[in-house]
């Protein structure tokens, strides 16, 4: 199987590694997993608190190819999305943009999964903050 | 447990008439025409986890002496060929029940569970409600593996600039080790599930239909056991290869 060029693209120029401040009250991180293949991925999202808008992400994954292009890409991706327009996203989205072939589709339901994980974390800590400021907007 | 036939699957010896023949008739001992069985029902045995390991490797040595291509020989070309194919199933029924992992594995695929095929259904679920996806592996296990990928990652760089962090190595090792344990551990934590499934094959067919729940949780569980072991198994398998290279 061979990747497709945009695969190696983000493979050889991952864009966003690295990682945001966890116990930051603005940062969402999602951390999931593929046992099928043991990959292991991290995305983290830094949320402006006024507008909801996504202004910083970052990732970090173990394992193959496509999983770090699925996550280089989420990345991109979210970036200056609102929070709810980043939960549109579908894992067929990244398939599509990265010609990914069946055999790896897992790669790209792991990205959803960590998108929605992360901005799961960045809602519960605005519960938890400020549980009184949802009519505030 | 004694080698039988698989009574729901039991044709007429197709040489002598005599009912009771399965893989070769019982009366007068020739080889049958192979039957689409799986492969506990190959042994004429329930499809339950916990089998007794000796009895089936006893069932499998009676079971080839009598399949054996080679003492079909002189039986003519249609017999033997059967004899032949009933001899590679024989093989691999065995080996695969023979291993409590492959003998799961087997099982969920005979019962329709596609283990991919459940975690992309679950992340459309998430998807449509809203809600967050239950993830397959505990959040203190990925946790674990992220920080060990970093710590591979560290040593690999290590080695490739020619240094030498004895203590990373150690640490890298020490974890290799509960990790192997923890890997142990699952397979023991599959067998108790095994036993919800058996009790469930016990219930006999009426009650079995009003159990469903049972059924569809001991599968999950296995699901959910074996994919944390894969895990595990894959994640000894890059540190062994970092702490070598």
């Amino acid at each position: 199987m061979s990747y497709s060029d945009k695969v190696i693209d983000h493979y050889n120029n991952p864009r966003n590694v690295g990682s945001l401040d966890k116990s930051s009250n603005d940062v969402g991180t999602g951390l999931v997993g593929a046992p099928e293949c043991g990959d292991v991925m991290k995305l983290q999202i830094r949320v402006n608190r006024d507008t909801n808008v996504i202004e910083e992400a970052k990732f970090k994954t173990f394992g193959c190819g496509s999983a770090i292009a699925s996550s280089s890409l989420a990345t991109e991706w979210v970036k200056g999305k609102t929070v709810d327009e980043a939960m549109a996203i579908k894992n067929m989205d990244i398939v599509k943009e990265l010609s990914l072939p069946p055999v790896k589709i897992h790669c790209s339901v792991l990205a959803e999964d960590a998108i929605r994980a992360a901005i799961g974390d960045w809602k519960k800590k605005q519960e938890t903050a400020k549980p009184v400021a949802v009519e505030a907007q | 447990m004694a080698a039988k036939p698989a009574p729901a699957e039991t044709q007429p010896c197709w040489s002598c008439g005599s009912m009771g023949a399965a893989h070769f008739c019982e009366a007068c001992g020739r080889v049958q025409p192979p039957a689409a069985l799986d492969y506990f029902a190959f042994f004429g045995w329930p499809r339950k986890l916990n089998i007794d390991v000796a009895a089936l490797d006893k069932d499998f040595y009676q079971l080839s002496r009598k399949l054996h291509p080679d003492l079909n020989a002189r039986a003519g070309g249609q017999e033997q060929e059967w004899s032949l194919e009933q001899s590679s199933m024989l093989n691999d029924a065995h080996r695969t029940l023979k291993d409590p992992v492959q003998r799961t594995q087997y099982l969920l695929k005979l019962e329709g569970v596609e283990v991919e095929e459940q975690s992309k259904s679950a992340t459309e679920q998430a998807r449509a409600t809203g809600q967050m996806k239950k993830q397959i592996v505990p959040p203190d296990l990925l946790e674990e593996v992220f920080e060990l990928n970093l710590q591979l990652e560290e040593l690999r760089l290590q080695k490739k600039m020619g240094e030498d962090d004895p203590a990373l190595s150690e640490e890298v090792g020490r974890r290799k080790l509960e990790l192997e344990e923890k890997h142990e551990a699952l397979l023991e934590e599959l067998k108790k599930v095994w036993a919800s499934w058996d009790a469930w094959i016990d219930r006999g067919d009426g009650e079995q239909a009003v159990a469903q729940d049972e059924r569809k949780h001991a599968l999950d569980k296995m699901v959910d056991v074996l994919n944390r072991r894969n895990y595990i198994r894959n994640l000894v398998r890059d540190v062994s290869a970092a702490l070598e290279s």
